[in-house]
């Protein structure tokens, strides 16, 4: 079996992030980057499934820089057999990334795509969607649970109601939420000796896919920084103050 | 009895010569058939030794150590049995048995060197080359003197073991050897004592305890002949015993005595200090830390067999007191067995011999390493252990989080750089990127830099600096943190690459003397730095305060503390790693004598026997449930005693302490020596909020 897991490289959300003075872009300069936490729960559920069933191959993508290296070689220090770089320097829109993997997809017919539900920059949770879309294949999105009943997979999937389960056949796409594990530390020794592993670039020009962006960024906008807080002196006074708030009197 | 001997000894009658004869009763095919056997026993000990040292050196090459060294441990550490701390009833067992065991070692070689002497001149039975005169007496009195040493100490190791308490090890085989050095010494006496009753040595109260036995036989009505086969029969039993235990020796628990010597002499491992790991090294062989028993250094497996089991280690260890899986001497023996098991390749270790729970489990407090009499440090085998771990990414949740915020932003909060010198809002402290000319660098640490309650202890010790005039400037944005948690959690490149941009970054502001509030940044500049390159004079806060206070520097204390009790928590990277137990004190006092109203209480485990309060070794990352972190019986101890105000000196103690006193509800209040220093100074105003 092979899974493949497409990965996003994301600023650190520890770090203040704060738009341009043009408004035009984010300033991500000096702030660190990591491997989309959602995806990096991806590739260790698809290392687990790789530790637990014989004859799994666990391939990563990413698309993007070179600045690419570092989250893929997270990934192989993870436990993933090889990456690819689809070499891309445009900033793409959940569209047409999913139209580069849908070609990287049939390039290296996976049996199953697992990826974050939606990368912590931007937050369009879409690209899964439509990557599935785009194959014809069976979804199952904000994953909790993973398990194989023979040629099948059984998804159970967070819901705002409750746990959803799903059965899918393979070729599936799966889209990871926070719950279904806690990823394993790819420490520098880690990545070091995952160094052999081979990690291929292509260019996206390559793949034959013509990119046409549907979604334009007009204006970033730097959030409201958090007012200082207040103390007050009674549970009294804070209910008259949420009572005048909400506008009912008080 | 003793007056009656007194009167043998000067009553008795002239004797033509002082002396006895060796071999004495043993006709001439018995000592053939004793130097046999001898030979037998010797080679048997000699094979012993060398499947042991064999084994050792499956193990890496280990540094090598200064002759001085090795002679001053050798009188220190082994000949004067330095190391005991605790259990007097055993070290006290072991001091007498040892020496006794020594001095009739001795007395022997001295017995086979006369005999071997008498027979190359040619001497007669009764005319010795040495072994006569003042001489002779005097080695009867030494040896039948400890000789009683010797049986006192078998005997109180064998009432323990029949008593049954205590974590010692308690396997047949150690008892057998106890009893069989039991036997040998109690046998010695009886020969000793139909010796002196077949052959009339003259002065025979020189052997006051042989002399009792000759009194005894001849009370019992021994006769002269049944004496000789008595003498004979029991000679032959001492001798085979004792030449058994000679071959015995090293298949048993005995090997420590050689092991112990040899780690006791050779150990190359200061507490606090890590062996460093060459990145070339780990770039070639794709090996990081310890995942087999070939990737100990031989000093290390000499460590695995110079174990007792004593469990000293394990009454010490705060992650066994607190219930978590980890025991040091289980941790020992089970790589004990691992260097012994037949099966090549050799076992993996990490996740297999030793659960990976356990090796989680240590807060690297040293606590195990600090009280082994035989010099072991099973924390030092913990941390080579979770190197490897680490490599194989077996580490998740929040503490892999730690690492890899530490990684990303250079600190385990996460928070940006930029957000360093937040703590000081107000105070005026000057960076050295601006302020060139300070005299010494004030390390802030991570702690101090974002954790809202720590944030206050750089406060207390800034205005401190301030008042005593002294030249100091910080670090801010430029800091990152040492990587000492990283290191001790086994991500030694973590660490390095920490510590090379620090290093950096102090050879660039010209630092060369340091003080930091934190004994866990003190020892990793102390003792880690220097193997990056990185020298400097590194004082902890509270000896910096001390010797402000002894120069006069800083104004006297005067506040008044209406009934206060204080305590003092020793923090194990100050007290154990560093040996610094009276500096927090007298600044304390200090702060005390301003009134003179403050008493200061100790705690039951105080100095290098304090009790880790559980965020050491990365622990401080891990999300346990309060119930059951590591450090929980020492909150107890701390809310147990009269204490009102815990003084801490560590910011992991204090948060640690901290958080456990309130999940107790406790009304102790845990502060740093430097806010309690601060307090007495100027109590109106306190150490202000940042």
């Amino acid at each position: 079996m092979k899974i493949l897991v497409p990965t996003k490289r994301v600023p650190d959300t520890d770090q203040k992030i704060v738009a341009s003075a043009d408004g035009l872009r984010v300033e991500t300069d000096h702030i660190p980057h990591v491997i989309n936490p959602f995806d990096a729960i991806a590739v260790e559920e698809a290392v687990r499934i790789s530790e637990r069933l014989r004859d799994v191959e666990v391939v990563a993508v990413g698309i993007g820089g070179p600045e690419y290296e570092q989250p893929l070689r997270t990934a192989l220090a993870m436990g993933a057999a090889r990456g690819i770089i689809v070499q891309c320097a445009k900033p793409l829109d959940p569209w047409n990334v999913s139209r580069l993997l849908k070609a990287i997809v049939e390039r290296e017919t996976p049996d199953l795509v697992l990826m974050g539900k939606q990368a912590v920059d931007d937050d369009a949770n879409q690209t899964g969607q439509f990557l599935a879309a785009l194959l014809d294949w069976p979804q199952a999105t904000f994953a909790s649970r993973l398990e194989f009943i023979g040629n099948e997979l059984r998804v159970d999937r967070e819901t705002d109601h409750g746990i959803e389960t799903l059965t899918l056949t393979l070729p599936a796409l799966v889209t990871t939420d926070l719950r279904l594990n806690e990823p394993r530390y790819a420490s520098m020794a880690g990545i070091m000796k995952a160094r052999k592993k081979p990690l291929e670039t292509i260019a996206a020009g390559e793949l034959g896919v013509p990119l046409e962006p549907r979604v334009e960024v007009i204006r970033y906008r730097s959030g409201d920084t958090r007012r200082a807080g207040e103390r007050l002196a009674s549970l009294d006074e804070f209910a008259a103050l949420i009572a005048q708030a909400a506008g009912i009197g008080g | 009895m003793a007056p009656a001997l007194l009167a043998e000894i000067t009553t008795s009658a002239q004797p033509p010569l002082l002396t006895r004869e060796i071999f004495g009763n043993i006709p001439a095919w018995a000592r053939l058939l004793f130097y046999a056997a001898a030979i037998v026993a010797i080679g048997l000990w000699t094979y012993g030794l060398y499947r042991r040292v064999r084994r050792w050196r499956r193990g890496r090459p280990a540094g090598r150590i200064r002759l001085n060294v090795v002679i001053r441990r050798l009188l220190r550490d082994v000949l004067l049995q330095n190391r005991f701390r605790g259990r007097p009833f055993a070290g006290t067992a072991h001091v007498l048995l040892f020496s006794g065991f020594m001095v009739l070692l001795l007395g022997t070689i001295l017995v086979g060197v006369e005999h071997w002497l008498a027979d190359l001149l040619g001497r007669a039975p009764n005319d010795p080359v040495f072994h006569k005169g003042v001489y002779f007496g005097i080695y009867e009195l030494v040896t039948d003197t400890f000789g009683i040493a010797f049986i006192i100490g078998c005997g109180m190791f064998l009432l323990r073991r029949i008593r049954g308490q205590g974590s010692f090890d308690r396997s047949a085989g150690t008892t057998g050897i106890v009893t069989l050095l039991l036997v040998i010494g109690v046998t010695g006496y009886l020969v000793e004592g139909l010796r002196i009753l077949l052959a009339a040595t003259p002065l025979p109260g020189l052997s006051p305890i042989g002399f009792v036995c000759a009194k005894g036989f001849a009370a019992a009505g021994v006769e002269s002949d049944s004496a000789r086969t008595m003498h004979f029969t029991l000679w032959w039993l001492h001798a085979a015993l004792a030449l058994g235990f000679v071959a015995w020796m090293p298949y048993s628990r005995m090997m420590h005595a050689l092991a112990g010597t040899v780690n006791l002499v050779l150990r190359d491992h200061p507490l606090g200090e890590m062996r460093p790991v060459s990145l070339e090294e780990v770039e070639t062989t794709g090996l990081i830390g310890v995942a087999t028993i070939e990737d100990f250094t031989r000093s290390q497996l000499v460590e695995l067999d110079a174990c007792v089991s004593c469990g000293r280690c394990q009454d010490t260890c705060p992650a066994f007191e607190a219930g978590k899986p980890l025991s040091p001497r289980n941790v020992v023996q089970d790589l004990l067995a691992a260097m012994n098991a037949p099966s090549r390749p050799s076992a993996r270790l990490p996740g297999h011999v030793i659960a990976d729970e356990t090796l989680w489990s240590c807060t690297t407090c040293q606590a195990c390493a600090d009280i082994c009499p035989l010099g072991i440090s099973p924390m030092r085998m913990i941390t080579d252990l979770r190197r490897n771990l680490i490599g194989e990414g077996a580490l998740r949740g929040s503490p892999a989080t730690a690492l890899q915020k530490t990684d990303r932003a250079g600190n385990p909060w996460g928070m940006s750089g930029a957000e360093r010198m937040a703590w000081a809002a107000g105070l005026d402290v000057p960076l050295a990127r601006d302020h060139a000319d300070f005299d010494v660098l004030y390390w802030v640490g991570c702690a101090a830099a974002y954790d809202r309650r720590v944030q206050r202890i750089a406060r207390s010790v800034v205005q401190l600096l301030k008042a005593a005039n002294v030249n100091f400037a910080v670090l801010g944005p430029e800091e990152r943190c040492t990587g000492e948690s990283a290191r001790r959690m086994g991500d030694e490149l973590l660490f390095q690459q920490l510590a090379e941009q620090n290093v950096s970054t102090l050879g660039q502001r010209g630092v060369r003397k340091i003080v930091a509030h934190c004994p866990h940044c003190v020892n990793s500049l102390r003792r880690d730095y220097p193997q990056m390159g990185g020298q400097y004079e590194v004082v902890h806060h509270s000896e910096l305060l001390a010797e402000l206070i002894a120069e006069d520097r800083l104004p006297k204390a005067t506040s008044t503390t209406n009934g206060r009790v204080i305590t003092f928590h020793d923090p194990c990277y100050l007290a154990r790693a560093n040996d610094i137990t009276a500096a927090p004190r007298e600044v304390l006092a200090a702060a005390v004598n301003g009134n003179g109203a403050l008493p200061i209480v100790e705690l039951p485990r105080n100095r290098r026997d304090t009790s880790c309060c559980g965020g050491g070794g990365g622990r401080m990352w891990f999300d346990d449930p309060p119930a059951q972190r590591v450090g929980q019986s020492r909150v107890q101890e701390i809310a147990a005693s009269r204490a009102t105000t815990l003084a801490v000196a560590c910011p992991f103690c204090m948060i640690m302490l901290g958080d456990g006193l309130a999940a107790r509800a406790s009304n102790v209040e845990v502060k740093d020596i430097a806010e309690v220093l601060l307090e007495s100074l100027n109590p109106p105003s306190g150490s202000g909020e940042p």
